[in-house]
């Protein structure tokens, strides 16, 4: 009511200066500064002009004062106007006032009368407040006990989730062991491979060692077999020595053989030589015999020369006689025939015979001259012979001497042959001999050849078979070293499979955990919003009460006014209030056991935010009983508030009859107690004013408790900035849809780092790298807009567009991988010091 | 650890994403593919100057189908994706028998990256529509992938904008992607 009267006040004020003044003074406000900038620009310029100048400045001068004068008649006029304009409004206000009072006179009757009125109702339902608000702290106090007994069980349940949450660090220190511990065993079976790698090296070099020792026993050999060669050819050359040799010794042989045939030959022509010389000998006999012979002959033609010679002289006496017979005859033929004819006849016959005398004689002179020639050719035969004979006898001496000689001489040949032939003997002996030697050399040097080779093939034969052995050892070990190798490669990898699967399961179990952890914790989450939006409810509701309360005290205090004239209603309503003001303790005491209980609550949602068993789903059910009781509660608690409020309405109005009471009993209410009144008012609306700020301050707090709550529960203090902008603005939003606040912070968060890395690194962009700006443009959106599983394979892409160095690309990796996962912190980017979370952490670590 | 957790995250709860690169000199299709291969529609595409990444299922197997631009300028950043990839598809178009050299050329450095010493790659002939389009055969000799060793290949023709050939393609890779885990 004074409201309205305060309201047209002020639009009346604000309307009559609007109207007509303001403007014309801003008008010559501006003017005036306007002329005087004129007039100073003038002064400066006309500083150096003549008195004319001046002069006329002057009249300039006293235009702008006259035009200042008349301005200042108009500011007169308008004053006035203002005057009157104000003395209107004066005498309007005057009988506003009035009127106004009027009203107020009216309304302060018709308040007292309701006062009055309300007093009596309020006693009554006070009365009735109070049994109800008895039976509520009964209510209460048993809910305060259950709760109480909550709070120990959530106790215990936090307890034991901080085993758990032990345990579970725990079975991650141990994994981490078990991992180092498979790392350690893989590095060990490494070692030990690298050493049977080692040793293996080892066996290959002994191998090599020994295919060495082979190569040399090979080369040993092939040297013996070159010697063998030689010796082969040595012993070729020597068979062709003794070829030779046994050639030489048939030569020598032949040579004999000839030197005998020689020496046969040589006997034999000694044969002939005696032959010859038996021979000459019987031609020396037969030239004797025949010499005898011819002797004889010699003897004989010798006789047949005397016999020739006695015929010859027979010869010649028959010629004779034949000359005498002739003479005779021719006497005769001379005396026959006629003694002339048969002469001449005897002379022809004596003729005859004569002639045949002297052929005979002729011939007898022919054969005494042919033998006289052939006893001379016979002599000379003879001596011929004779001289043959003796030359024949020289020759048979010579003969002889020569067959001497040459018998000496053949003997000596013969012994000298004998000697060669011995010596050829004693020096083919000696070259057999040589040769058997040599052969027995050679068969020794072909078996010790033989021996050595057999040696050496057995030195090579166990060579090798070392070798081979070597090798079979080797490639035993080798397959052992192997299979061993395989072996502890497949128990490594069995090892590493077990181990994966232990890791697996425990990851598993870690998952599950974490799945139940987080659905707890989301649920716990709503359940808390819902907490905490009945917290703010109550809260609310607790602040409406204390507002009550005050206003119930101001109440008191105005019923303590209107005592003098309400002294047993007063009395009631002091009593009234005094129990109100118990009741409000008691309800304010409820409320900071509530608060409280919302702490211990809110601690245990943070040991329940630990709790990932099985029976938390059931807790879940409990809290969420609980808190729709403790909602019933505080809608109870708001009823009874409104119905508070109401009661409160209702003394007020009760209270205010009393005052019309008053009236009627007094008779004069006076302005002053309407002023009170109104004072009175507005002193409760500004204390009214003052509990909504402090309501909102206690909100806003409330809202910070939240989120430390968040964060202690979370452990994500980065989250904190937009969780606290969030909760800042959507505070409204949050009755609403209060588990997104926990459930995806990662739209908001997954926008943030983009943008701050990327900013810090737009300086490198400026340098003179070239970039196709329109892809790094479209890559550095799709990064921001797209998944984290997308982002995360965009980050090396951005990386290189924006010349990031390692570090910042790790640590957007770690960012992402982070803001990808539920778990594990964010990691802190370097040189700012994590935030310590207060508190808690004393029972974790 | 996140990335070694997460792994073994999505090894527990489902199969895990496999990670597909689509490359190729620029307009050979690698895009129209891609939509191809989610959508089964050919859509319009213009020139992608950065990438394209789809999650395309096929036959229960969650592919993250990364389609690189394939322009001169920023062939150079396709090996920024290559780490943890699974499989590359390789894109080449057949009709364009110019540039088979410089897609050769690419093709052999990409598969000199040791981080795609792992990965199968499925070679698609594509735009085999076309009238003038090279066989798989001679796309094949010309990109030499008869020489390469120790790598799990397979050449397929394909047309992206008739649907032809990608089934089979898929079909190979998941079989591949599948005797591999």
């Amino acid at each position: 009511m004074f409201a309205k009267l305060k309201k047209k006040l002020a639009e009346e004020a604000a309307t009559a200066p609007r109207t007509g003044i303001r403007m014309p003074r801003s008008y010559s406000k501006e003017s005036i500064t306007s002329v005087g900038a004129d007039s100073g620009d003038d002064f400066a310029s006309d500083g150096s002009s003549s008195r004319d100048d001046l002069s006329s400045q002057i009249l300039r001068r006293n235009d702008q004062i006259r035009k200042l004068e008349a301005k200042l008649s108009d500011y007169a006029e308008q004053l006035r106007l203002m005057q009157k304009t104000k003395d209107k409004l004066e005498i309007a206000l005057e009988k506003h006032q009035d009127s106004s009072m009027r009203k107020l006179q009216d309304q302060n009757e018709t308040h007292q009368a309701s006062r009055a009125k309300m007093a009596e109702d309020m006693a009554l339902a006070l009365q009735k407040k109070d049994q109800e608000w008895m039976e509520r702290m009964s209510i209460l106090e048993q809910e305060k006990t259950s709760l109480s007994l909550r709070v120990d069980e959530m106790m215990e349940q936090s307890l034991s989730l901080f085993q758990k949450r032990d345990d579970l660090d725990e079975l991650e220190g141990f994994q981490q062991q078990e991992l180092a511990k498979v790392k350690h065993m893989l590095l060990r079976k490494e070692e030990q491979l690298s050493q049977r790698e080692g040793e293996l090296q080892q066996k290959e070099a002994e191998l090599k060692m020994a295919k060495k020792a082979l190569a040399e026993a090979q080369e040993k050999l092939r040297t013996l077999g070159v010697a063998h060669e030689e010796r082969c050819r040595i012993n070729a050359d020597l068979e062709l020595e003794r070829e030779e040799l046994l050639e030489d010794r048939e030569e020598a042989e032949k040579k004999i053989t000839e030197l005998e045939e020689r020496g046969q030959n040589l006997q034999k022509v000694i044969q002939q030589v005696s032959e010859d010389f038996e021979k000459s000998q019987r031609a020396t006999a037969a030239a004797e015999t025949c010499l005898r012979s011819l002797q004889t002959e010699h003897n004989a033609l010798k006789l047949q020369q005397h016999k020739a010679a006695v015929t010859d002289e027979d010869k010649e006496r028959v010629l004779l006689d034949l000359q005498e017979k002739v003479s005779s005859l021719e006497r005769r033929l001379q005396g026959n025939l006629s003694e002339d004819q048969l002469l001449q006849e005897l002379l022809n016959e004596k003729t005859s015979v004569e002639q045949k005398l002297e052929d005979t004689r002729v011939e007898l002179l022919e054969a005494r001259t042919s033998h006289a020639d052939t006893v001379s050719s016979l002599e000379a035969q003879i001596s011929r012979i004779n001289k043959n004979v003796t030359e024949l006898q020289t020759l048979l001496r010579h003969k002889d001497d020569s067959s001497k000689s040459y018998r000496e001489r053949t003997d000596a040949q013969i012994t000298g042959l004998e000697q060669q032939l011995q010596e050829n003997n004693d020096r083919l002996k000696d070259t057999e001999k040589k040769i058997t030697d040599k052969q027995s050399n050679l068969e020794k040097l072909q078996a010790e050849w033989s021996v050595e080779k057999e040696r050496l093939e057995q030195q090579v034969s166990t060579e090798r078979q070392q070798a081979q052995e070597m090798v079979g050892q080797l490639k035993e070990e080798l397959t052992a070293i192997q299979t061993d190798r395989q072996t502890e490669h497949a128990s490594a990898r069995a090892r590493m499979m077990e181990l994966e699967e232990e890791s697996a399961c425990l990851q598993r179990e870690r998952e599950e955990s974490d799945l139940a952890l987080r659905r707890q914790a989301e649920t716990l989450e709503q359940a808390r919003s819902e907490l905490s939006s009945r917290q703010t409810v109550s809260v609310e509701i607790a602040m409406a009460l204390e507002d009550t309360r005050r206003q119930k005290e101001e109440l008191q205090l105005q019923v303590g006014e209107m005592t003098t004239s309400l002294q047993s209603t007063s009395e009631e309503l002091t009593q009234v209030t005094q129990q109100l003001k118990q009741r409000e303790e008691e309800l304010y005491t409820l409320h900071h056991e509530l608060q409280s209980t919302q702490s211990a609550l809110s601690q245990l949602e943070e040991e329940a935010g630990r709790l990932r068993e099985q029976d938390k789903d059931g807790q879940l059910a409990t809290l969420r009983q609980e808190l729709l009781s403790q909602a019933e509660q505080l809608d109870a608690c708001q009823s009874r508030v409104s119905e508070l409020e109401v009661e409160v309405e209702t003394l007020t109005l009760q209270l205010q009859t009393p005052e019309v009471c008053e009236t009627d009993q007094n008779g004069i209410v006076t302005v002053d107690d309407l002023d009170d009144m109104q004072k009175v008012n507005r002193d409760l609306e500004q204390q009214l004013g003052e509990k909504n700020k402090t309501i909102k301050q206690l909100q806003q707090r409330l809202a910070e408790l939240k989120r430390t709550l968040q964060k202690e529960l979370k452990l994500k203090p980065e989250t904190e900035p937009e969780g606290r902008e969030r909760a800042l603005d959507g505070r409204g939003e949050r009755q609403d849809r209060p588990d997104r606040i926990f459930s995806d912070p990662s739209p908001a968060t997954g926008l943030a780092p983009g943008p701050n890395t990327t900013v810090t690194n737009t300086s490198d962009l400026n340098d003179s790298r070239e970039i196709n700006f329109e892809y790094l443009k479209h890559v550095v959106l799709k990064f921001m807009s797209s998944r984290e599983a997308e982002a995360y394979q965009l980050i090396k892409a951005v990386s290189v567009l924006l010349n990031f160095s390692r570090e910042e690309e790790d640590m957007l990796k770690q960012t992402l991988e982070y803001k990808m996962s539920w778990f594990g912190s964010k990691p802190s980017p370097k040189g700012i010091v994590r935030p310590s979370v207060s508190g808690a952490p004393a029972h974790w670590s | 650890m996140g990335g070694w957790f997460s792994s073994l995250f999505s090894g527990l709860f489902g199969t895990r994403e496999m990670r597909i690169l689509i490359l190729g000199l620029d307009g050979a299709g690698k895009t129209t593919i891609l939509y191809r291969l989610q959508v089964g529609e050919v859509v319009t595409t213009i020139p992608t100057i950065g990438f394209n990444v789809e999650t395309v299922t096929y036959k229960n197997l969650k592919f993250q189908v990364w389609d690189l631009g394939g322009q001169t300028s920023i062939r150079p950043y396709w090996r920024c994706y290559y780490s943890n990839t699974d499989a590359v598809i390789y894109v080449v178009d057949s009709s364009d028998r110019d540039r088979m050299g410089i897609s050769k050329s690419e093709l052999v450095a990409m598969l000199e990256e040791e981080e795609l010493k792992k990965a199968i790659l499925v070679v698609f002939a594509n735009k085999q529509d076309m009238e003038q389009a090279m066989t798989p055969a001679e796309v094949a000799n010309s990109l030499g992938l008869p020489a390469l060793k120790d790598r799990k290949w397979q050449i397929f023709k394909t047309s992206a904008t008739k649907g032809t050939g990608l089934d089979e393609a898929m079909e190979w890779l998941v079989e591949a992607l599948k005797s591999r885990q």
